[in-house]
């Protein structure tokens, strides 16, 4: 769509900011995820001033209502207001967080619309609030952001075969692919750089089912791997912070 | 067609790129205060230059809070009217001197410099969190009062130290937030209020 020429308007637009960058003196460029314009950026003039009415707004994982109007890559800020009261993230789930937010910067595309991942996130974020088990709502999350931009994983049949996974069996996970069951001891030439996972395993993934250890464990490593296949060899900022801080 | 390049002096060039690495200054800023310098305010130039090169060669981190000083330990740390069993740990300078300001804190410090930032890659180490956790576990401490900002930052940055501390027996506290005093519910943003409700307390 061009819209080079034409200023477009957007108005109360619910959306969430996913992170800030001081610019200039007193202004701070937003990087919002909106629900009906995807990811966008905006300049919100004078936010960073003492007493602008928009710094006591403009905190990522609140719900927001966003006016701006735009003409090119960068919009103008007009209005942020509070939508709804979240109790503030904390500890582990604050995290939690900055993980998701980074999910959504490094791999949704800017202004491409997706509703349905706005609302999962949405949910994601009510749910870290309400302390739920982090785990859960991760996965959930990161399965559901995979299918949204076009990478489902496969996770109710064999790849090579397209038979029904058995809870049972063990499979190694190809990135591009899927499951593919691993036959024997000997396992298959090649298998070393796939994860590889209990059959039972994919089946909860797929009904969104952690209350198993060793799903837990293993959804978690599949996801990662899928996760790093996408971001193509950039590690996640998040990731690291989180290591550096349990050596301490 | 390309323009004609206007001639310049490379002293200006590099005064002018110099410059850049301030906050917020742009190119065009740049380029006004190099000119400003060199055509209006030369003796003002030179204090600056030599200003910053007294500044780099002696102003340098405080073993023990961490705060810019001229000497191994700054004067608030060597104080003996001071609280050692008090330990406030603040992100930056400015804020350090905005607590001292309210007179009603007596204890030591511990400055961080920044604040843990997961989406810009900031961590533990860039904020010294083992010289923090060196300087707590003195034995003289008591209590360790976290004063980062209410961001997000401020709050992770929060929670980590805390959670490093309890984990060496040693007490933190968090300061309060709420409706600034002399605040009037109606003038104050509705995320402060709505966090005021959610942290009141019994009377
Ligand atoms: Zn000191």
């Amino acid at each position: 769509m061009d819209n080079r020429a034409t200023r477009r308007r957007a108005d109360n637009e619910a959306g969430f900011v996913l992170h800030t960058h001081p610019y200039k003196e007193t202004s701070l460029v937003v990087e919002a995820f909106t629900r009906r314009f995807g990811r966008v950026a905006l300049l919100a003039r004078g936010a960073r001033r003492p007493r602008s009415a928009m710094r006591g707004v403009l905190l990522a994982f609140h719900p927001l209502r966003l006016s701006w109007s735009a003409s090119g890559e960068l919009g103008t800020l007009v209005a942020a207001e509070w939508a709804a009261g979240l109790r503030s993230l904390e500890g582990l789930g604050l995290m939690c967080g900055f993980y998701l937010n980074e999910l959504l910067l490094r791999l949704l595309p800017r202004e491409d619309p997706h509703e349905e991942l706005f609302d999962a996130y949405a949910g994601s974020l009510a749910r870290l609030s309400a302390r739920a088990p982090h785990a859960a709502v991760l996965r959930g999350f990161e399965r559901r952001m995979l299918a949204e931009l076009g990478y489902a994983p496969v996770l109710e049949r064999d790849a090579a075969t397209g038979l029904a996974i058995e809870p049972e069996r063990r499979y190694a996970y190809e990135p591009d692919r899927g499951p593919v069951a691993v036959t024997g001891r000997e396992g298959r030439p090649g298998v070393g750089a796939d994860v590889v996972v209990s059959g039972r395993t994919l089946l909860d993934l797929a009904r969104d089912e952690y209350e198993c250890a060793e799903t837990r464990d293993e959804a978690r490593a599949l996801l990662r791997a899928l996760i790093a296949h996408r971001l193509g060899g950039q590690t996640l900022h998040t990731r690291t912070v989180l290591m550096e801080l349990q050596e301490l | 067609m390309a323009k004609e390049p206007i001639p310049t002096a490379k002293g200006v060039e590099r005064l002018v790129e110099a410059l850049r690495v301030l906050p917020g200054v742009g190119p065009r800023s740049a380029q006004r205060m190099a000119y400003y310098l060199l055509q209006h305010d030369r003796a003002g130039a030179d204090l600056l230059a030599q200003a910053m090169a007294a500044a780099l060669a002696r102003v340098r981190h405080c073993a023990r809070c961490n705060n810019f000083t001229e000497d191994e330990v700054c004067s608030l740390c060597r104080s003996s009217r001071r609280d050692p069993s008090l330990l406030c740990v603040v992100e930056t300078p400015a804020d350090l001197a905005m607590v001292e300001q309210t007179l009603s804190y007596s204890g030591m410090y511990f400055v961080l410099m920044g604040r843990l930032s997961p989406l810009d890659g900031v961590g533990a180490r860039d904020i010294g969190l083992d010289r923090l956790l060196a300087r707590a576990s003195d034995g003289e401490v008591q209590e360790v009062i976290l004063a980062t900002n209410f961001t997000n930052e401020g709050e992770a940055t929060a929670h980590y130290i805390a959670e490093m501390l309890r984990a060496r027996k040693i007490k933190a506290s968090r300061i309060a937030r709420g409706v600034p005093l002399g605040g009037e519910l109606e003038y104050v943003d509705v995320g402060t209020i709505s966090q005021a409700i959610l942290d009141r307390r019994g009377l």
